[in-house]
């Protein structure tokens, strides 16, 4: 069947950011091959040259959905507007990010369209009379096909798993500006301040090497010898829910199934035993390094490459070397 | 200030990865001999729902949705200290979806009586769904704050902590709403008092059905699915672990480093 | 003409004495009451051991004083003191004897031998005694008599048994040269004093004579009156308490009733049985308890001297109707103090009136658990897994059988029966580390043809890190648990590899109805090599230095057999630790410890792994997971992996075979 897909992005540049790619990647595989069209809703207003690099990755179609409340957007203004929108569109499948506001966009979206509703997606196809959607289950051991015989159907698509869209010129170039008009009385809810952590060198999801600590630091003094070799590395710290939640690390520094899911090249699992839920954030990384002292941990089954040892003997000489190593 | 906690009874997510199994025909994990155990989140619920009760008082009911076994979890939330406790258990209502579930509870809510905060986990412990929170907020028309915690009571609404990609924000919200709850450091579950155990053990929890609630069975079951299940698969992992070899940490750590470059990893 | 002595010989109007002491005799019996009712409002069920026990300690104990003696300074001055103060006060029993009841006490050889020398011997003995004992107490100033607070309970003693001592002399001497004793070198003491007041007149004497002796008669029953009301109660309370002593071994705890209970643990003075506080009040704050406690020793704020005083003290104002309004858990005593203990029994083996510490930690640390849930967080994590998995490890961990993938161990449910049962325990399942003996005892166990069988999927975790944690509850659930899968596959005789199972099968399961035969795999092992059912041949060439675990030494009287395997594995050169056997050092894992961060003081197994160091040997030999555990950690934070090895008893035996 052919499938429309209506993608919904943050105004965030003039260059569609990363997440933004990959979503467009997931409408692609939908599109193409269907000979469906994409488009593209924007939250928040035109932004000078977005388009254009919007449409160079296969959106035929760009809408500018304008209010002030859609600048720097609660969930519940997206939702409102998107409820007006979708109709419009007729698309079968509506994509977000899998991201702090997609989270709560999409399910309440779905509500209230009474449409189908699936979230972290990793995989989908376009079928005869149905499309299908894969996405982890049970902590990431296993991976669930669903497939979606009636549409409208909302989905959010897991970061750092899908392939960004390729270049693909789109059949169309037509922008559309919407005006949408919320009622501010119906946004309940307020944010009062924001509190950036602080991040040195790399943002996490973007990292192309990540260096985590778990359980096995024992506390927060280690991880400053992860962040030395991040910082050689050019890399990001990252951390389990055992190290978030005992607060030796800030919480935005979590990878797992309740923090950020990564895929960098290089993912270093220290002291990590590898519990499922953790796996689940960072199991797409291209090569995966872990140090244990235990040779029955989990994460030795999806490492790559492995040292049983001590990581307060093994990482300095593991630093020492790679700082060798790039300095010649 | 009166609350409602949603709990999930879920197998024991730590356990061996042998130890997993898969139902073929009903797709679902099968238990064995594994523990039942309150979702994770959900208990840092409890715990955020017990320290605003220590501050401001008021009542905290559990609402469970499941098998009969999960009076369990209904039962291990009032051994930590919630005053009252509910389960919704109907066969009718098996194989229901995010949707289903999120209509049931709300159905729940309004017969147990509205509190003036909804919670529940952010993430589900064994599916991994992160969707009942909002749906709920949905079905009861209420706003919803997502992946908070610490949560304050101040001028009559509620301010929280929500956690953001770079960092967090202070968001607050009037009541009554729903709240999905993350875990940190500031809500680590409490351990239950024997005492609150055993006196939870000898209680009978009322157990209410679909009809009781007035649910629209046209949104639950298996045939209220928006989405059909078609297929569980665990995925078999092919690559073996090279093991860097060494007589020393410091050896393995140097030959890490060198492997990796080999490889043109680094 | 038969020796003797006249009865009160210049003491005319000496029925005077009764008036003078009946005062002080008031005294002390108000004070023994105002103590007896004090211990009696504790809970009742003072168990009585049979009466030829009590006397056989009593005799050892209280008479002999062996466990006293084991210092030999120390033991020695209070031998000294203590039994002239004792043959002294027979004498003076005797005298009185001759007075009421015309026993010749004063007459013939006995008079000469025992009433003169001996008596003599023993109060100038007693002299140079206490003056050591106010020298050791007041210039040596051990850390043991002066912390964890300083003491005056004994100053004003040890002075006045010194008056009373010399005056005693003074009297005799003045006595034998006024009358000119023909048999007054029988008394050497007073001998020696006569010979020095030959200066006086006749009259004189004998006016200082009866001065003096009224004034030693005023002294001793100042001393008498004061014995309740001070430290010195403890020659009547410590007899006492060696006579009642309980006789389990250290190691066991005393099940609580919990279904019907309306509170858990005890959380005030009073919830202690009677036996209890009567540890407190024989309490002689000697301070070896504290010498030997490793948490005090590492610096942490737990000293069973400090606990008991502090509880004493407690008592007192409790009693006395004047409270301080201070918990007792928590204010009196601190959490800190509650959760440093190892439970390693240093403290009850090393105390001369048999006080033991361990059981009221257990049920203070009851209540902390059961009523209040206030404990640590990993402890409490290790009894959530408890809970949920039947083992206090967490995180993503492997199958119970796990560990004996590829070597073909028999399993008891498709086996059926097998002569023993192989106890695994948690740590050589869970372990990483721990898994390597259980292998290595297998490999002997198979060598030597033994019987065996394992558990498998059906064991649970004995439930001991729940007991020692307080936390009887659950520890009940998995023992009877485990007892009925024991019983269903009629199970006679364990073999176990880890002391904790050992003891908490052994000595706790009876409580129960759990009964089986329970041997440590070193008895095992040691047996089989006596008996050449396992060579092992090839030598090793390491010194090993034997560590004595605290639940197979201290709490079980274990100490031979591991080092009988040491000498008969070829190439290995047995050396020993200074602190050893029953005065072993733990390694701070017991109690629950394990599952517990220690963040005040030093660690522990830091502390025992830098004794191993200091022996330069090239492996620890342990028998015992924990302790092997604490080891392989402490030598790793000690960087000297490659020093040092810690290695299990079995394990070294493997590699010989």
């Amino acid at each position: 069947m052919m499938v429309d897909v209506l993608v919904v992005l943050d105004a965030q540049g003039a260059l569609p950011s990363r997440n933004a790619l990959e979503v467009l990647g997931a409408a692609q595989r939908l599109a193409d091959g269907s000979r469906g069209k994409v488009k593209a809703a924007v939250l928040g207003g035109p932004v000078e040259g977005l388009a254009a690099g919007l449409f160079e990755v296969g959106a035929d179609q760009v809408l500018w959905l304008e209010d002030p409340l859609l600048v720097d957007p609660l969930p519940e203004a997206v939702v409102a507007a998107l409820v007006g929108v979708v109709p419009q569109t007729s698309a079968h499948v509506i994509l977000m990010a899998d991201d702090s506001r997609g989270r709560e966009v999409a399910p309440r979206l779905a509500h209230r369209l009474r449409a189908g509703l699936v979230t972290e997606v990793i995989g989908v196809s376009a079928e005869e009379s149905s499309v299908r959607f894969r996405r982890q289950g049970y902590g990431g051991r296993c991976v669930f096909e669903l497939e979606a015989t009636q549409f409208p159907v909302v989905g959010t698509v897991k970061l750092r798993t899908m392939e960004p869209a390729r270049q693909s010129p789109g059949k169309g170039k037509e922008e559309v500006r919407m005006s949408i008009g919320l009622d501010p009385l119906r946004v309940r809810t307020r944010v009062l301040g924001k509190v950036a952590e602080e991040v040195r060198g790399v943002r996490l999801e973007n990292a192309r090497v990540v260096v985590s600590g778990g359980r096995g630091l024992k506390g927060p003094e280690p991880f400053r010898g992860l962040e030395d070799l991040a910082q050689v590395l050019r890399g990001a710290v990252g951390a389990t829910r055992a190290a978030t939640d005992a607060g030796w690390v800030p919480l935005s520094w979590q990878v797992g199934q309740t923090g950020k899911s990564v895929s960098p090249e290089l993912y270093i699992a220290v002291g990590i035993s590898g519990a499922i839920q953790h796996l689940a954030g960072m199991s797409g990384s291209k090569t995966i390094v872990a140090i244990n002292s235990d040779p029955d941990a989990p994460i030795f089954k999806v490492a790559h490459l492995g040292v049983v040892g001590d990581f307060r003997a093994v990482l300095p000489s593991f630093t020492a070397t790679v700082k060798s190593l790039a300095d010649r | 200030m009166n609350i409602v906690v949603c709990v999930k009874q879920i197998i024991d997510p730590e356990i061996p990865t042998e130890q997993f199994r898969l139902d073929p025909a009903s797709k679902r994990q099968i238990r064995g001999g594994l523990s039942l155990v309150i979702s994770a989140y959900d208990q840092n619920a409890l715990e955020v729902a017990l320290q605003l009760r220590e501050k401001v008082g008021g009542k905290i009911t559990a609402l469970g949705l499941g098998e009969p076994e999960a009076q369990g979890a209904v039962k291990s939330a009032m051994g930590m200290g919630v005053d009252a406790g509910v389960l919704v258990s109907d066969p009718a209502l098996a194989g229901s979806d995010s949707f289903g579930v999120a209509h049931v509870l709300a159905r729940a809510i309004q017969k147990v009586g509205m509190p003036d905060l909804v919670l529940t986990g952010c993430v589900s412990g064994d599916t991994g769904n992160k969707m009942v929170g909002p749906l709920l907020a949905e079905e009861l028309g209420l706003p919803c704050l997502t992946f908070v915690s610490r949560i304050e009571f101040k001028d009559e609404r509620v301010v929280a902590r929500r956690i953001v990609e770079d960092g967090y924000e202070r968001v607050e919200g009037p009541l009554p709403l729903v709240a999905s709850i993350i875990s940190d450091d500031s809500n680590v579950p409490r351990y239950s008092k024997l005492k609150d155990i055993m006196a939870a053990a000898r209680k009978t929890v009322p157990v209410l059905k679909a009809a009781d609630l007035g649910v629209d069975m046209t949104r639950v079951g298996s045939a209220g699915r928006r989405l059909l299940l078609r297929d569980a698969i665990i995925p078999q992992r092919e690559s073996r672990c090279e093991l860097v070899p060494g007589d020393t940490p410091a050896e393995q750590g140097e030959r890490l480093a060198l492997r990796l470059r080999e490889l043109k990893v680094l | 003409m038969a020796p003797f002595r006249e009865l009160y010989w210049n003491i005319s109007a000496h029925w005077l004495i009764y008036p003078l002491f009946l005062p002080f005799a008031a005294a002390f019996v108000y004070g023994c009451y105002r103590v007896v009712r004090t211990i009696w409002s504790g809970q009742p069920e003072i168990g009585i051991p049979p009466v030829a026990r009590m006397l056989r300690d009593l005799l050892t104990q209280a008479v002999l004083q062996s466990r006293l003696l084991e210092e030999r300074v120390a033991g020695g001055i209070h031998a000294a003191v203590s039994w002239g103060f004792g043959i002294l006060f027979i004498a003076t029993c005797l005298v009185a004897a001759q007075d009421y009841f015309g026993i010749p006490t004063l007459r013939g050889p006995f008079y000469l031998y025992f009433m003169s020398l001996s008596v003599d011997l023993f109060g100038l003995a007693a002299i140079p005694a206490v003056c050591a004992a106010l020298y050791r107490r007041y210039a040596g100033r051990p850390a043991r008599l002066w912390k964890p607070r300083d003491t005056e309970g004994y100053g004003l003693f040890l002075w006045l048994l010194l008056a009373v001592l010399i005056s005693g002399f003074v009297v005799e001497g003045l006595r034998i040269a006024a009358t000119r004793d023909p048999w007054g070198a029988w008394s050497p003491g007073g001998w020696l004093v006569a010979l020095g007041l030959t200066r006086l007149s006749a009259d004189q004497q004998a006016m200082w004579h009866r001065a003096i002796w009224w004034g030693h008669a005023v002294l001793a029953f100042w001393f008498i009156g004061l014995v309740p009301f001070t430290l010195i109660r403890h020659i009547l309370a410590a007899p006492v308490n060696i006579a009642l002593r309980r006789h389990e071994p250290s190691g066991v705890i005393q099940p609580a009733a919990l279904e019907e209970a309306e509170h858990f643990g005890i959380s005030a003075i009073r919830g202690f049985q009677r036996k209890d506080l009567l540890d407190l009040v024989a309490c002689t704050e000697c301070g070896r308890c504290q010498d030997a406690c490793p948490a005090w020793q590492t610096g942490k704020p737990l000293t069973p001297k400090g606990l008991v005083l502090d509880l004493r003290d407690h008592l007192a104002r409790e009693a006395a109707g004047k409270p301080t309004g201070k918990a007792m858990v928590g204010g009196v005593v601190s959490e800190e103090t509650l959760w440093a203990c190892t439970t390693c029994g240093g403290c009850h083996h090393a105390c001369p009136v048999f006080i033991e510490p361990i059981p009221k930690i257990i049920h203070m640390r009851r209540y902390l658990v059961m009523e209040e849930a206030r404990f640590p967080e990993p402890m409490q994590a290790a009894m959530r897994g408890l809970e949920n998995r039947g083992h206090p490890y967490q995180g993503a961990v492997p199958a119970r059988t796990d560990w004996a993938k590829g070597l073909d161990v028999p399993v008891l449910s498709e086996r059926g029966a097998a002569e023993y049962l192989y106890w695994v325990g948690c740590a050589a399942a869970f372990d990483e580390r721990t898994q390597k003996v259980a292998r290595a005892l297998v490999r002997i166990l198979r060598a030597a043809g033994v019987d065996y069988a394992i558990l498998g999927d059906e064991e649970r975790c004995t439930g001991d890190v729940a007991r020692r944690i307080g936390h009887e509850f659950l520890f009940q659930m998995h023992a009877q648990a485990n007892i009925e899968t024991l019983n269903r596959y009629d199970v006679k005789k364990i073999v176990t590899a880890c002391p904790h199972c050992y003891n908490t099968i052994k000595n706790e399961y009876p409580q129960f109805g759990g009964r089986y035969e329970v041997t440590h795999h070193s008895e095992l092992i040691a047996r089989l090599l006596r008996e050449e059912r396992v060579r092992p041949v090839k030598p090793l060439g390491k010194r090993v230095a034997y560590h004595d675990s605290c639940y197979l030494g201290r709490h079980n009287g274990i100490y031979a057999p591991p080092r009988d395997i040491l000498r008969g594995i070829p190439g290995v050169h047995p050396v020993e630790f200074e602190r050893r056997g029953e005065r072993g050092f733990c390694c701070g894992a017991g109690g629950g410890m394990m599952w517990f961060e220690e963040r005040i003081g030093k660690r522990v197994n830091i502390e025992r792994t830098e004794e191993a160091l200091r022996l330069r040997p090239h492996a620890v030999g342990t028998a015992c997971p924990f302790c092997l555990s604490m080891f392989e950690d402490g030598i790793r934070a000690k960087d000297a992996t490659d020093e040092l090895q810690a290695m299990d008893v079995a394990e070294l035996v493997a590699a010989a075979l």
